[in-house]
C-alpha cells in the first residue's frame, strides 16, 4: 500500500496551514532536491503553487518550496498540515504522518538511500513511529 | 543566579552547575560562559550537542590547582543564544564567536581544551591567534579535510540522521542526538541517564532550539566540494607547523573518532605532543573520566610551568 500519494490542489476554504517541519537546506544531499523537483514538477511550476500529498491517515499536507538567491531552486522546504481552521493538531498523528512522509521521500530519492536504513535509524533512536516499521 | 538561568536550568541540576552565569555579546550573538578562579586561563570547549556542563567534573579541580577556568557555551547550545536559521551557523562564524570572547576577555597564555566541534573551532582560533595561546589539549575531534571517520561516510545511521527533512525531524522533533545520541556515546550509561542526560536535554527544550545538532553534522566535509573543505585544509597545514605544547587525550572506547586512527593522526601532526593518553570513555569521555582528564591537564600544565620557570 502506498502510504503517501500526490493530490491535486485542494480547496483551502475553512482550513489553515499548520506548520509541521522545515528544512533550510534541501540540497545538502542534492538527490533530495532532485526528488522534489521531479515529483512536484518544480522546473515548470516554480513558486506558483504548493505541492500537496495525502497520508494513509487521510490527512493532507502542503509542501511549500523556498527559493534563495544564488542557490538552485528549491533551496528549502516547509511542510504544513492542512487542517480545520480552528482545530488543534493531534501531535501523535502528526508525528506518524511525518514519519510516513519521510519514508516516502527516502524511497523516492532512491539508492543508496533506503527505507530500510531510515527505519533502522528510527529504531536506533527509539522513535515511536519507528516501532511499527 | 539570573532569572534567565533559573528558567533554563532544571532545579535538580543546579547543585551540579552552580557557577555564576556570564554573558557576552560576541560577533552579534549572546554567549553564555563561566569564568572561575584566578591564574593562567584554561578554556574548555565543548562540541555537538553539549554545553559547559560536560566539564563539570573538571572545573573544580582545575580551579583548585590555581587556574582561571573559562567555559563558553557555543552559540546555539547550552545557555547561549540559539539562532533559528541554518545559515546563522558556519564553521568560520563559530570560530569568530570564540575569537570575540577571547579578545573581549583579553585572555592570553590560554591553555585551550578542545573536544568535538570545539576542535575545529578552537584550533582555528588558536592557529589564527597564536600569540594568545599557550598550549593545546585535544580530545575526540579532528582537524583535517578528508576523510572523516568511516562512521561519517555511512548512511546508517550518520548521514541518514541529518539528511534533508530527516535532520529536523529526528534530531529536532525527537532530539535524537541531545538525548539518546549522547547516552549511546558514554561508557557508564546508567549513571549518565541518572545524573546527566537531563542536563543536555533541558537546555535544548524545543525542536527549533536543537537546530545546531543537525547543522554541525552537515559541516563535516565528505568530499573536496564540501563547504568547509578549504578551512580544514588550512587548519591541517597550520596545525602541522605549530610548535605549541600539546596534550592528546582519548577515550579508549571511542567508536566515532576511534583512538587508533584519530589520536595517532594528531600525534603525527604534533609529534612533540604528550600522549595520547587513553582513558575510559566513548566520544563524550569527560562524562566517564572527567576527574582523570583534569588531572592529566593539570599535570601537563605544571610541567609547562616548571619548564618556563627554568628558562
Amino acid at each position: 500500500m502506498t502510504e503517501v500519494t500526490l493530490v491535486a490542489t485542494p480547496s483551502l476554504e475553512g482550513k489553515r496551514l499548520a506548520f509541521a517541519l522545515a528544512e533550510d537546506r534541501v540540497a545538502h544531499y542534492p538527490e533530495f532536491r532532485d526528488f522534489f523537483v521531479r515529483t512536484f514538477d518544480l522546473d515548470r511550476k516554480g513558486l506558483t503553487e504548493p505541492g500537496f500529498v495525502r497520508t494513509s491517515s487521510g490527512n493532507l499536507y502542503a509542501f511549500i518550496f523556498i527559493g534563495r538567491s544564488g542557490a538552485p531552486f528549491p533551496s528549502g522546504l516547509e511542510i504544513y498540515g492542512v487542517v480545520d481552521a480552528l482545530e488543534p493538531v493531534d501531535g501523535a498523528v502528526l508525528d506518524r504522518d511525518l514519519w510516513s512522509i519521510l519514508r516516502w521521500v527516502i524511497g523516492g530519492v532512491g539508492a543508496p538511500w533506503t527505507v530500510e536504513d531510515f527505519d533502522r535509524t528510527g529504531r536506533l533512536y527509539r522513535l515511536p513511529a519507528a516501532s511499527a516499521a | 543566579m539570573s532569572a534567565h538561568l533559573e528558567s533554563e536550568l532544571p532545579a535538580a541540576l543546579r547543585g551540579q552547575w552552580s557557577y555564576e552565569p556570564r554573558y557576552a555579546n560576541v560577533n552579534g550573538w549572546r554567549m553564555h560562559y563561566i569564568d572561575e578562579g584566578k591564574g593562567d586561563p584554561v578554556v574548555l570547549l565543548h562540541g555537538n550537542p553539549t554545553w559547559g556542563f560536560l566539564y563539570r567534573k573538571m572545573i573544580p579541580l582545575l580551579v583548585g590547582s590555581g587556574r582561571r577556568v573559562v567555559v563558553p557555551d557555543m552559540i546555539g547550545f547550552g545557555l547561549s543564544e540559539k539562532p533559528t536559521r541554518e545559515d546563522a551557523h558556519s564553521l568560520d562564524g563559530h570560530t569568530a564567536n570564540l575569537t570575540a570572547l577571547m579578545r573581549g576577555l583579553d585572555l592570553t597564555r590560554i591553555a585551550l581544551v578542545c573536544h568535538d566541534w570545539g576542535g575545529p573551532t578552537g584550533l582555528s582560533f588558536a592557529m589564527s591567534n597564536s600569540a594568545r595561546v599557550r598550549a593545546l589539549t585535544i580530545m575526540s575531534t579532528w582537524a583535517w579535510p578528508l576523510p572523516p571517520a568511516e562512521f561519517h561516510t555511512r548512511i546508517f545511521p550518520w548521514r541518514m540522521m541529518h539528511a534533508p527533512l530527516v535532520g529536523p525531524y529526528l534530531l529536532g522533533n525527537h532530539r535524537a542526538l541531545a538525548g539518546r545520541g549522547v547516552y549511546l556515546s558514554v561508557v557508564d550509561r546508567e549513571q549518565f541517564a541518572r545524573t546527566a542526560q537531563y542536563a543536555y536535554e533541558a537546555v535544548l527544550p524545543d525542536p527549533a532550539s536543537r537546530l545546531l545538532t543537525w547543522v554541525w553534522p552537515r559541516w563535516i566535509p565528505l568530499d573536496e566540494n564540501a563547504r568547509a573543505y578549504e578551512r580544514f585544509k588550512w587548519l591541517e597545514q597550520e596545525l602541522s607547523r605549530s610548535k605549541l605544547p600539546a596534550l592528546i587525550v582519548w577515550g579508549r572506547e571511542d567508536e566515532v573518532f576511534d583512538a587508533a586512527t584519530f589520536s595517532e593522526r594528531f600525534k603525527q601532526m604534533l609529534p612533540h605532543a604528550e600522549g595520547p593518553h587513553l582513558v575510559t570513555g566513548r566520544h563524550f569521555l569527560q562524562e566517564d573520566s572527567g576527574t582523570e582528564i583534569a588531572a592529566l591537564i593539570d599535570s601537563f600544565l605544571r610541567r609547562l610551568d616548571a619548564n618556563e620557570g627554568k628558562q
